[in-house]
Parts: C-alpha cells; structure tokens; sequence
C-alpha cells in the first residue's frame, strides 16, 4: 500500500470522492495507473483498427443516392437473390452435412483419426489455392472434370462456370468443400462431450441408433448447432473468395453476392462510395443475425 | 516489483512522442527531392527492368530520388482507388486502369499537365493527344491530366502453324472483315477433321470481365461502319441509324460465332488472362487482343514460336473494302491532386517522354507497347523484318488510322465499360435466347441511363 492510499483511508469519503474512487474502479494509487497503461493501448487499438473504419464506411456510404443507384443496378438484383439462395443453400446443407459426419467420425479406431486428418485438409489448405484449383477443374474444354468424364464414359460434360444457375451451384459445392471439416469437428467436439452414461442408461432401456441420435444427441446438441448455424451464416455471408475465385462473379456478372460487388463497384467501377453503400445494404440482415447470436450466447440456461 | 507512477508515466509518455518529433525531420527533409511512384509490374520481367532503367537514369542526371514501387496490375487498380478515394497519394502513377484519366479528370482529382505534353507536343500523335486529355466537371473544360508514355493497339493473334496444319497458308488469308473471320471457320472445320477435338477457330473474348471484350467488341462496331456511337463531344449517338445496324452486326457476328461453335465455350466467362492462355494451349486459332503481351510472353521461352509459329497482323479491310480504324490505348503518367512533390513528378515525366529515352524503354520492354509518337516506330528494331510480329503491330498503331478508346471522350462510356454493357448484351443473345436487335435495345437504354448522369457541356 502506498502513502496516497494510506491517507485516503483516514479521510471521510466525501460524494465527489466516492463517485471518483467509483470511476476508477476502486482501484489505488499506482494500480489505477497500471490499469490505465494497460487499457489504453487496447483503446487507441480499437479507436484506430475498428471504430474509426466502421465510423468511416457508414460516412461514405450514407448518401441517400446511392442507395437508390445501387438498387437500379440489374446486377445488384440479381446480386441480392444470389446472396439469399447461398446462404439458404450453402449454411443449411453444411450444417446438416456436418452433424450426420460429426456421428461418421465418433466411431472408434485409428483409421478413424487417420481418416479425420485427411478430411480436414480442404479447410486447412489456404482458400486461394483451393478455389483456383476448383476453377481450373471445372474449366468446360480442358479442366479435370470433363476430361475424367470423357475418359471414363466418353461424354462431354456441361460447362459448369458458363450458366448462371450451374456456376451458383459450383460455388456453393465449392463452399461447402472447404468448410464443412471445419463445422463437423465443431459438432464432433459438442458430441463428444455429451456424457456416455446418458448413452448407457438408454441402451439398458433398449434405445439404439435412430433413437438415440433423435433423443439425446439432437436435443443436447440443438443450442450448439443452431449457434453455428448463425455463426456459419455470418462468416457465409462475408466470404468473398468463393465467389471471386471460382466463378469471379461471372458469366455476365450473374453470380456475384454481396461480398463480391462491393469489389466491383468500388475498384472494378472505381464507385468506392458505391462499393461500400452495397456491402452496407447488407446490414439489415447481418445485424438482426448478430443481435439473435449475442441473446443465445447470453443464455443462463447451461446446455451444450 | 517497480510501481510506475503518475508522474513517470506522463514523463515517459512526453519522452517518446519527444523522439518521434525528433525521428520525422529526416522525413521531411527527404520530402523535398523525393517523389513516390506507382508503376503496374510489366507481363515480363524486360518492362520491369526498362522502368527501373529509366528511373535510375533520372536519379542520376537530376540527384532527386524516386520511391518506385512495382505493383501486379490488379492490386495497383485497387491500391490507386483507394488512395485516391482516402486523399493520401503518391506524386506519380500509371493509368491503370485507363479509364481513371476520365472518370477522376471529371471529379477535378488530377493535377494538369499541360506544361508537361507541351514539351513533345510536336512529336506525339494526334490520337496521343486527344487520349491524354479528360473533361473537368468543375472547371468545365478539357485539359491535358495524362502523359502518354507508351501506346497499345488491338492486334490479331494467330497460329500459323494451325492455319498451315488445315492446309492453308497465310497468303490465303482474305481481305476483308466478314470473309476474313469466317476462314478461321474453315480452318477449325479441316482441324477437326484431323481429330483435334478441342480446337475453335475464333478466339472472341464474350465475357463480361476485363477490357478484351470492349475492346473487341468496339473492333467489330466500328469494323461494320458504327464508328460515330460516340463522338469527341462527349455524345452518344444511338439513335443513329448507321450506328445501330452496326451494333447490331458487330453482336450477331460474335454471338452467332459462339452458339455455332467457333469460340471455346468458356470464354463467356473468361478472365483478363484465359484468352492468352487458351491461345498459348492452342485452344484457339486466333485471338483479337490487346498489345503483344500474347507474343512477349514466350518470347525467350520459345523463340520458335515467337518467330515461326505466331503471325500478327491488324485489322483487315471493312466489308466495303475500306480500312477500319484502330482504337489505341496510352499508357499515362497521372499526378493526383494532394500529392506532395509535384515538381519532381513532372520533372520526371518531362526526362521520360523525351524520344530517346521513351524510346529506348519501349524497345527495353520488348515492344509490348508501342511508343506514343509515330517517329520512334521508324527505329531499325520496329521494322525489323525478321520480326513477324513488330512491324505490323506499330503500323497500325502509328501508321494506319486510328482513335482513343471511347471511354476518353465522357465517363460515362468508362462506366458503360466497367459494367461490360455490351457483355451483357452478348449473354443475352447466347444464354437467354434474346435477338440480338432487342438485347442492343437493352443496351442502349441502359448506356442511356449511364449517360444521364454525366452531362458534359
């Protein structure tokens, strides 16, 4: 204890006093001005890196006009439908495909482990080099794909990047690829940490395979996968390199979602303002969708 | 354990913003000779090495210093909107993409530069000149903001060696548009018949990405007589009915091309680049594209097929046997408004443009780019007739007749262009099923609403 502190204590604490010692946390002499020397970095930190470009993107894009320019773009129309059918498509079909393999590899044996390393290699690999190769492949004339069709059954396969609707599903099979080891060893933790007895008790009960996935393991995993499930839907709709890498938002701009145009409009159009204005037309369901993952994550209820 | 004090935290704090204060003179004082530079990477290594050539001859004959950073051409676009959008900007750097000259010269964002085209005005191409100049929507009137540094035009690249595999020699190449791209037709047809199965006579860039396919689409626009779509003044002229039917024309040919097989399916959704690749796989005969970034590329890799295999020629004759012009390119140096040593930036500009230096950095770079004044095309090293390619490629660039790219004359073309209008119009045809006559009306409407929002007076 300090000297300050040791003549704080003999003084009657005044209002003015009581609220300053409140402001500063209680804390004493030297430990407040360690605090401060701690925090403040983490301040400047925050103002420069997170508030300041926030407060910078709503100020360029907060021009009524271009909202009403960007919504007479027949790109960004279609933009936005893409945007929606991804996220339905891509996030659900992951999630569900990530819990039935989450139970696929809580089977035991080393190959099983074995088997769990190479299947998270997609993930693992950097996504640059992934997407590439996934348009290469899927290059209409010389690409992997139709050449193997060729080769094993003498067909020509479609050109997978040339149709709006075929280059979308591309896409969303190429998303899916590399992120769903990522979901299903999310999942594959929250099983595993479902304890075994509860298995035990109902097999002596006669329960078994279906049951039991429909009985004890969805209702104790429900609040984890519907976290990921909106955790998946935030990271889905900021992923831009998908969509830029495999299709590059083409043919005819039609494949392009929101995390894409915004790259378009503000170097492809040299419209930064507009860029910026279609990456905030997104925040009427990115905020929502923040909003409803911060309640859950405040649940007192415990629950895996 | 040591307590940190109030007072010896603020001492401490005080002390280290006192040695910044004492760190930055040295900046400051580097400021007054120094000028930073963007400059896009070439396609090969010999254009990186020509730049760096032409700025270390300027350092040395002036003492300033020049902060050159080299930047793959798509992060540079980026990095050049960004710092222009922010204010913090270099003193110098290239057009890229070409369109800023006129989409920034409009928003008052450039420094002019006549002084600086006033010293080789005498030496610069007429189109050189117009290319250079952007309309000011403040000051409302034109000005020199560019620096033509170097040149490009929209060559013809094609295999002779599959022309001559189908039986054919360059010599039966036709004259004129329609007959002439129709013989790579031919050409596919007899290659197949050889069992090349994957082979496609015509290259066409039908995809909504890049410049390729303005500009090849822009070819076959004023190929067929719609030159005036646009004029000087700024106007666009749809209403025109010569201009209409070309439009119409030019999307037909290359529409109906694709749907009948002639053009790789991919290139409908090819990127700046696939169209060298596939014509560097021999997906293709032939390539309308820009530069000679095609022929540079394998240059030292493959002399035989830079000398024997790969002829270039320009364009062939219109349908009624006239010469169709050429559009070109300029590579600019641009000064942006808020840069902090303009007077190096220019000097600079004003050492590089000279003949003998420009020219020597062209030639450096291999002749990818052509140089901006028609004299230095009589150098030995463009007319070189051992060179298949040189020759032909600065004819019709600086000999042969010519025009800047629309976008020069309002933004509103260069929006028309980013937003691959006619690209749009070309799926139309092929994907949706729409006649070509109904997806240029579309077009039209569309290019219409981009042009009510740039008025120029």
């Amino acid at each position: 204890m300090n000297s300050a502190s040791a003549i704080d204590i003999g003084r009657p604490a005044s209002r003015q006093e009581t609220r300053w010692r409140y402001w500063r946390g209680e804390l004493k002499g030297s430990e407040y001005m360690w605090a401060l020397a701690f925090i403040v970095p983490y301040i400047a930190m925050f103002l420069v890196f997170v508030a300041y470009p926030v407060v910078y993107g709503l100020w360029m894009g907060s021009e009524a006009s271009l909202y009403s320019q960007l919504f007479a773009d027949p790109i960004y129309q279609s933009t936005v439908i893409n945007t929606v059918l991804y996220l339905a498509l891509a996030v659900n079909v992951k999630m569900v495909l990530a819990l039935l393999l989450s139970g696929f590899f809580m089977r035991p044996g080393w190959w099983m482990q074995a088997l769990l390393m190479i299947y998270i290699l997609p993930w693992a690999v950097p996504s640059l080099s992934g997407f590439i190769s996934i348009h290469w492949m899927l290059n209409g004339e010389w690409g992997f794909l139709n050449n193997l069709l060729y080769t094993l059954f003498h067909i020509d396969g479609a050109y997978w990047l040339n149709e709006r609707w075929l280059a979308m599903g591309s896409a969303i099979v190429s998303h899916i690829w590399k992120q769903l080891p990522f979901w299903t060893v999310i999942l594959l933790a929250g099983r595993m940490a479902i304890p075994l007895d509860i298995f035990d008790t109902a097999k002596v009960d006669g329960a078994t395979g279906m049951r039991c996935f429909v009985h004890i393991t969805l209702p104790l995993i429900a609040n984890l996968y519907l976290t990921c499930t909106l955790l998946s839907t935030i990271f889905t709709l900021g992923d831009f390199n998908t969509i830029f890498f495999v299709t590059g938002g083409g043919p005819a701009n039609l494949t392009h979602v929101l995390a894409t145009i915004g790259i378009r409009n503000a170097f492809d159009l040299a419209q930064p303002r507009l860029g910026v204005a279609a990456v905030m037309s997104a925040l009427p369901l990115m905020i929502p969708l923040v909003i409803v993952l911060m309640r859950r994550l405040r649940t007192a209820e415990v629950q895996l | 354990m040591a307590y940190l004090s109030r007072r010896s935290f603020l001492c401490r704090s005080l002390a280290l913003a006192a040695a910044g204060s004492f760190a930055r003179p040295y900046i400051a004082k580097a400021a007054a000779t120094t000028a930073t530079m963007w400059w896009a990477q070439g396609f090969v290594q010999d254009e990186d090495v020509a730049l760096k050539k032409v700025i270390a001859d300027y350092e040395k004959a002036s003492g300033n210093k020049i902060d050159l950073s080299i930047i793959p051409f798509a992060p540079e676009r980026q990095k050049i909107i960004s710092a222009l959008t922010s204010g913090v900007v270099p003193d110098l750097f290239n057009s890229n993409p070409g369109e800023i000259i006129t989409q920034y010269g409009w928003k008052d964002q450039w420094v002019d530069v006549t002084d600086v085209v006033e010293t080789q005005k005498a030496n610069y191409h007429p189109t050189a000149l117009l290319a250079a100049q952007a309309y000011n929507n403040v000051t409302k009137q034109r000005s020199f903001y560019g620096v033509p540094v170097t040149s490009a035009v929209v060559p013809i690249h094609m295999w002779r060696s599959l022309v001559e595999k189908a039986g054919y020699q360059m010599s039966d190449l036709p004259k004129t548009w329609d007959a002439f791209f129709d013989f790579f037709k031919e050409v596919q047809k007899k290659l197949r018949a050889q069992g090349m199965r994957k082979v496609y006579g015509q290259g066409f860039q039908v995809t909504a990405n890049g410049n390729d396919p303005n500009a090849l689409y822009y070819a076959f626009l004023i190929g067929y007589g719609g030159q005036n779509i646009f004029t000087q003044d700024g106007k666009p002229h749809f209403d025109d009915p010569a201009v209409k039917e070309a439009a119409i024309k030019a999307l037909s040919y290359l529409t109906t091309s694709y749907k009948e097989g002639y053009v790789p399916p991919s290139a409908i959704n090819w990127n700046d680049a696939d169209d060298n690749n596939a014509f560097h796989a021999q997906l293709m005969v032939m390539d309308v594209d820009g530069t000679l970034s095609t022929e540079v590329a394998i240059k030292a890799e493959h002399p035989e097929q830079y000398y024997q295999e790969i002829a270039t020629q320009g364009f062939p004759l219109s349908n009624d046997g006239k010469p169709v012009t050429s559009q070109v390119a300029f590579g600019c140096g641009l000064i942006p408004k808020g840069a902090q040593n303009v007077t190096v930036a220019k000097e600079l500009l004003k050492y590089w443009i000279q003949p003998e230096i420009v020219g020597a950095y062209v030639k450096t770079g291999l002749g990818r780019w052509l140089p901006a004044m028609p004299a230095l095309v009589k150098d030995p090293f463009w007319q070189d007739p051992k060179d298949p390619h040189l020759p032909g490629y600065a004819k019709q660039g600086m000999v042969d007749p010519t025009m800047p790219f629309y976008y020069v004359f309002n933004p509103a073309i260069a929006e028309i262009d980013a937003e691959h209008v006619w690209s749009v119009a070309m799926f139309d045809v092929i994907n949706n099923g729409m006649a070509p006559a109904a997806a240029i009306d579309k077009a039209f409407k569309r290019a219409e609403t981009i042009f009510a929002k740039y008025q120029v007076v």
